[in-house]
């Protein structure tokens, strides 16, 4: 009988009827740590990498401080090590066949069933995260991405013909959320053939025992290796040879901002504050908390911001059953926040929920998408119509209709702006560690002596440059925007010679303020461009395809002109017109629906236009390269600033005059130039979504910089010419991929 | 049973409002099942607080004198005494909230409960339990003559006709089901009661009780369902006057409970008294 001690508690209990702790043990950590001797190092090539000579962090609880373990920090030779375990592995794991990668991946997600206790356990006390939200939601989705890419894995050489993986791939993790952050990127990375090399912050044990794992399961030790150690190796790896790729991702899930229509603000903030008063907040080990903690310092965010909320004239409301020491949090409403607070615009933290009335739907719109993020969102009315409407409006990558946080791993996430634009999940999840077969490997190389601060700023002065030799007909004179042509800003020109090294004419030079306007006029003709139906851009393409090819004598001249053959020049018009009707006819069937577990109802998955794309043309295949980018781009709604070929930019402005009188003003905007200090002027502007730049290496490396301002997508050529001519090059899957977004729209079922 | 719903004017307006989210509501009753689990001396309070929520039910067609007796026997002393000894709670006078009995043996209930000297009231079904479809004059009849036994709560078949036909009734308590159905007390159905029960207060500051009835057989369900109650409305609502759990089986399982919390062993049937 175990009945002394307690009963007298239960009196008490029976009256006030108090929820009591339910502890989890975590004997089971202690244990596993026991068997490395309290000090983690790295894992590696399926060993446990232990240095000597390296400085080490404690990993403690957060709540209890109880020292757990020391990890050992990793230094730039350990990355290498890393590095060329992958690199070893990446040979025999991207040969096997895919039916092979899906067994290996099925055995990985059968060892963490296996082991599931220790690797909820061992997050959650880390963390200090509700075990309960990694017990029951982030390991059965662990297990399910390892299913589901298993599954894609087993069909890649059909599905996925083409494509090539990547090669090695380094992986940047946030602390918080490290296991399940982790799943999204190494499964597709894993199912399609590459190895990965993770970089944890330091004292996040759990992905090192995820790689144990892993690398107990025999005979491919190499495809996932794990090191702890802090940011400033990040640039390291990145630097490695062989790594293609670095993916990261910063906090997720952080605190919320709710839009309440007017008409029911007081009902919904009763029942806001009614329900968080009944939160319950506590050791994350305990399996009847709502919340854990994120740990002292997320703590230390959220007090700052509601007390600067507070100042501001905000109202705050706190409740709910938490400890009041730190490093916990009570959950926070903050209501009243004058909009032009500085706190409006700054990331709310977790555990707090900013609330703003919102009088019409179109006002909601607006406020929720006028914020640098765009991660996800969720639409709560019981209007159908109106949520659709929403729903489609919302810039974000993920929205769920009447549901929120729901996830699967055949749904790709994603976000927009400065929440990244790359996806996880799906299809298009598997695409971001793929690359079309025979793409050049990325070299590390990058030139130390590239100024940024001075790359593409000044343009060479330009004089007149002799006689024009006869060019017929005339060429169209001055930058093409808005629908027009317009004389360059600097009322200077440069002057273009053919390929006997004689002029051929002039083209206006286009500066700054140029591309200001061209990306205006851009903006203004995309609500409009967006709204017209694929079929009505389809036949806009097709139109101008029709003209392309009334102008065939004059653009082949052109081309012969600057030296190509006149059989060739001929082929390339005619390829150029093929371009615009093959992606006139892709504009339709973009959008499909998926059907996800746990969930009655469809999942729309949206091919959304970027926005106002950027696009830099290559020197090579003047005409047939300018249509190859640009006529994706339009069919996918996309609004864009083109700078046609250095060399040769005439044929696009010929083929302006048709835009002129076929396509709606501001949609295509072509801007003459300096290739350099056009592409500067593009990567600096923070309205410009997206960049394709084919130039050189140093222009490319530049613009990848330039454009993390905004955290921009940029599709870079390395100064490498691509085969414009060729199917998949020159109209490929890449061109769709890259050309829009995708968002994942839930839309939850019941009667 | 708590001071009578005076009632309000009827506003078709307050109903024509309710939507109820369906995906929302059963993803709600996944979590509160899931988040507020009990342990240890908190599980032996939380269970013998169920105790005295519970409306020990029999609905038999061969009901008789003497198994209704040993029912309200049951009712009084639910809990073996040395159990509740050795939890200290044994001067708490824990008994049942009510006994539930068909209109034809309420006399013999208040005879039995009135033999064994306790003051537990009788509830009885009635008006054509439990299709509610016989004629509203032996429907009143039958609620009256019930009274007459003795028995002072009429859990009332409401006429579901009407209620599908958009015509309303109201009532002091609102049961989710007779128990009798195929699906009978499910969480999703309770969260839309709980809501519309919370919604009513806070228009008119009455508070209307809550009884779900019909499978709850297993200790770990009433517990959830306190949880819910409590989540949902709070702990004033944590009362036998205020909710009740329509049940006939889960007595007993609630008592292996304890005795499994008191002894570490797992209770054989023959260890505790039927009911």
């Amino acid at each position: 009988m175990a009945a002394t001690r307690a009963e007298s508690r239960a009196r008490e209990i029976f009256t006030t009827l108090e929820y009591g702790p339910v502890p989890e043990s975590h004997a089971c950590v202690l244990a596993w740590l026991d068997t490395q001797d309290r000090c983690l190092g790295h894992y590696v090539d399926g060993k446990w990498l232990k240095p000597e000579h390296r400085d080490s962090l404690p990993c403690q609880d957060p709540v209890t401080g109880e020292h757990l373990a020391s990890c050992l920090q990793a230094q730039p030779e350990d990355v290498a090590a890393a590095a060329e375990a992958a690199r070893t592995a990446l040979e025999s794991w991207s040969g096997l066949p895919g039916a092979s990668r899906a067994q290996h991946l099925t055995r990985l997600a059968k060892m963490i069933q296996k082991h599931q206790r220790l690797l909820w356990t061992l997050e959650s006390l880390v963390t200090g995260r509700a075990v309960r939200e990694v017990r029951d939601r982030d390991i059965p989705l662990a297990l399910q991405l390892l299913q589901y890419h298993a599954i894609q894995a087993h069909s890649q050489e059909e599905a996925l013909a083409g494509w090539e993986p990547m090669g090695v791939v380094g992986l940047i993790l946030p602390p918080t959320f490290s296991l399940l952050e982790m799943m999204w990127r190494i499964c597709p990375a894993l199912a399609v053939g590459c190895t990965v090399v993770v970089l944890v912050p330091p004292a996040s044990p759990t992905p090192l025992l995820l790689a144990q794992l892993a690398g107990e399961l025999g005979p491919f030790p190499g495809i996932l290796n794990v090191l702890s150690g802090p940011t400033s190796l990040v640039p390291v790896l990145a630097g490695q040879p062989g790594v293609q790729k670095v993916a990261f991702c910063g906090s997720v899930e952080g605190g919320l901002r709710l839009l309440v229509q007017e008409s029911v603000w007081e009902e919904t903030m009763r029942r806001l504050q009614a329900r968080m008063e009944r939160l319950r907040g506590g050791r994350g080990l305990d399996g009847a908390v709502d919340m854990g903690t994120r740990g002292a310092a997320a703590r230390d965010l959220a007090q700052h911001y509601v007390r600067e909320a507070q100042s501001q004239g905000a109202q705050v409301f706190q409740a709910g059953d938490v400890p009041s020491d730190s490093p916990f949090f009570p959950p926070t409403l903050v209501s009243d926040l004058p909009p032009a607070a500085p706190g409006t615009q700054a990331e709310v933290p977790w555990p707090v929920v900013v609330a703003s009335p919102f009088r019409t739907a179109k006002e909601a719109l607006a406020m929720a998408n006028g914020t640098p993020r765009g991660g996800s969102a969720s639409v709560w009315s019981e209007r159908l119509g109106q949520a659709l409407e929403l729903g489609y409006g919302l810039q974000v990558g993920t929205v769920w209709v009447n549901a929120h946080g729901l996830r699967d791993p055949a749904v790709p996430t994603g976000g927009c702006r400065e929440s990244g634009s790359s996806r996880h999940g799906g299809l298009d999840g598997l695409y971001e560690y793929l690359r079309p077969s025979g793409t050049p490997a990325r070299l590390p190389y990058r030139s130390e002596n590239l100024n940024y601060e001075t790359f593409g700023l000044a343009v060479p002065s330009t004089l007149p440059a002799g006689p024009e030799t006869g060019p017929s007909p005339a060429p169209p004179y001055g930058l093409f925007v808005a629908g027009r042509f317009q004389a360059p800003g600097a009322r200077s020109s440069r002057p273009i010679q053919d390929s006997q090294g004689k002029l051929h004419g002039y083209v206006a030079e286009g500066g700054a303020k140029d591309v200001r306007g061209a990306v205006e006029a851009a903006h203004q003709a995309a609500p409009g461009w967006v709204g017209q139906s694929p079929g009505a851009r389809a036949a806009l393409l097709w139109a101008l395809a029709a003209a392309l090819e009334r102008r065939e004598p004059t653009l082949a001249l052109r081309l012969e002109r600057h030296g190509v053959e006149p059989k060739a020049a001929k082929a390339e018009v005619k390829l150029s017109v093929r371009r615009l009707r093959d992606w006139g006819a892709r504009a339709q069937a973009q959008n499909h629906s998926l059907q996800v577990a746990e969930l009655r109802g469809p999942v729309l998955r949206l091919r959304e236009p970027l926005g106002v794309l950027g696009v830099v043309c290559p020197d090579e295949r003047p005409l047939l390269a300018f249509m190859s980018l640009l006529a994706p781009t339009l069919a996918l709604g996309n609004t864009v600033v083109l700078v046609p070929s250095r060399t040769c930019p005439i044929p696009a402005l010929d083929v302006c005059q048709d835009m002129a009188t076929l396509l709606p003003a501001g949609v295509v905007n072509v801007v003459t130039g300096d290739q350099d200090h056009l592409a500067r002027c593009l990567a600096l502007h923070q309205d410009v979504q997206a960049l394709w730049y084919f130039g050189s290496a140093q222009g490319s490396q530049f613009s990848e910089w330039a454009s993390a301002g905004n955290l921009k997508p940029v599709w870079v050529s390395r100064g490498c010419p691509r085969a414009w001519e060729q199917e998949a090059a020159g109209a490929g899957p890449e061109l769709e991929l890259r050309a829009a977004r995708t968002k994942a729209l839930w839309l939850p079922m019941g009667d | 049973m708590s001071a009578r719903n005076p009632g309000t004017e009827l506003d078709l307006s307050w109903i024509s409002k309710v939507q109820v989210n369906q995906p929302a509501v059963l993803r709600r009753a996944e979590q509160i099942q899931a988040r507020r689990t009990v342990k240890k001396e908190w599980q032996a309070a939380w269970l013998l607080k169920a105790v005295t929520f519970i409306d020990l039910t029999t609905l038999s067609g061969d009901d008789t004198y003497s198994n209704v007796k040993r029912l309200c026997y049951k009712a009084k002393y639910p809990i073996r005494e040395d159990l509740l000894k050795a939890l200290n709670m044994h001067d708490k006078g824990i008994t049942t909230a009510a006994v539930c009995v068909y209109p034809a043996r309420v006399s013999d209930a208040v005879k039995a409960l009135k033999a064994s000297g306790c003051d537990i009231p009788v509830a009885s079904v009635a008006t054509g339990f439990p299709s509610g479809q016989t004629h509203l004059k032996t429907r009143l009849e039958e609620i009256k003559l019930a009274v007459e036994d003795g028995a002072t709560e009429i859990d009332v078949v409401i006429n579901r006709t009407l209620v599908l036909t958009g015509q309303w009734e109201g009532s002091d308590f609102i049961k989710t089901s007779t128990g009798k159905e195929t699906v009978n007390a499910t969480f999703p159905v309770a969260i839309v009661m709980l809501r519309a029960i919370r919604d009513f207060f806070w228009k008119t500051g009455n508070k209307i009780g809550f009884k779900p009835a019909g499978g709850i057989r297993t200790a770990k369900d009433s517990l959830a369902w306190l949880s819910l109650v409590k989540e949902e409305l709070g702990d004033e609502w944590l009362k036998p006057e205020l909710f009740r759990i329509g049940a006939s089986a889960l007595l007993l399982d609630i008592e292996r409970q304890i005795y499994h919390h008191v002894t570490g062993r797992y209770a054989a049937y023959r260890d505790l008294p039927m009911s």
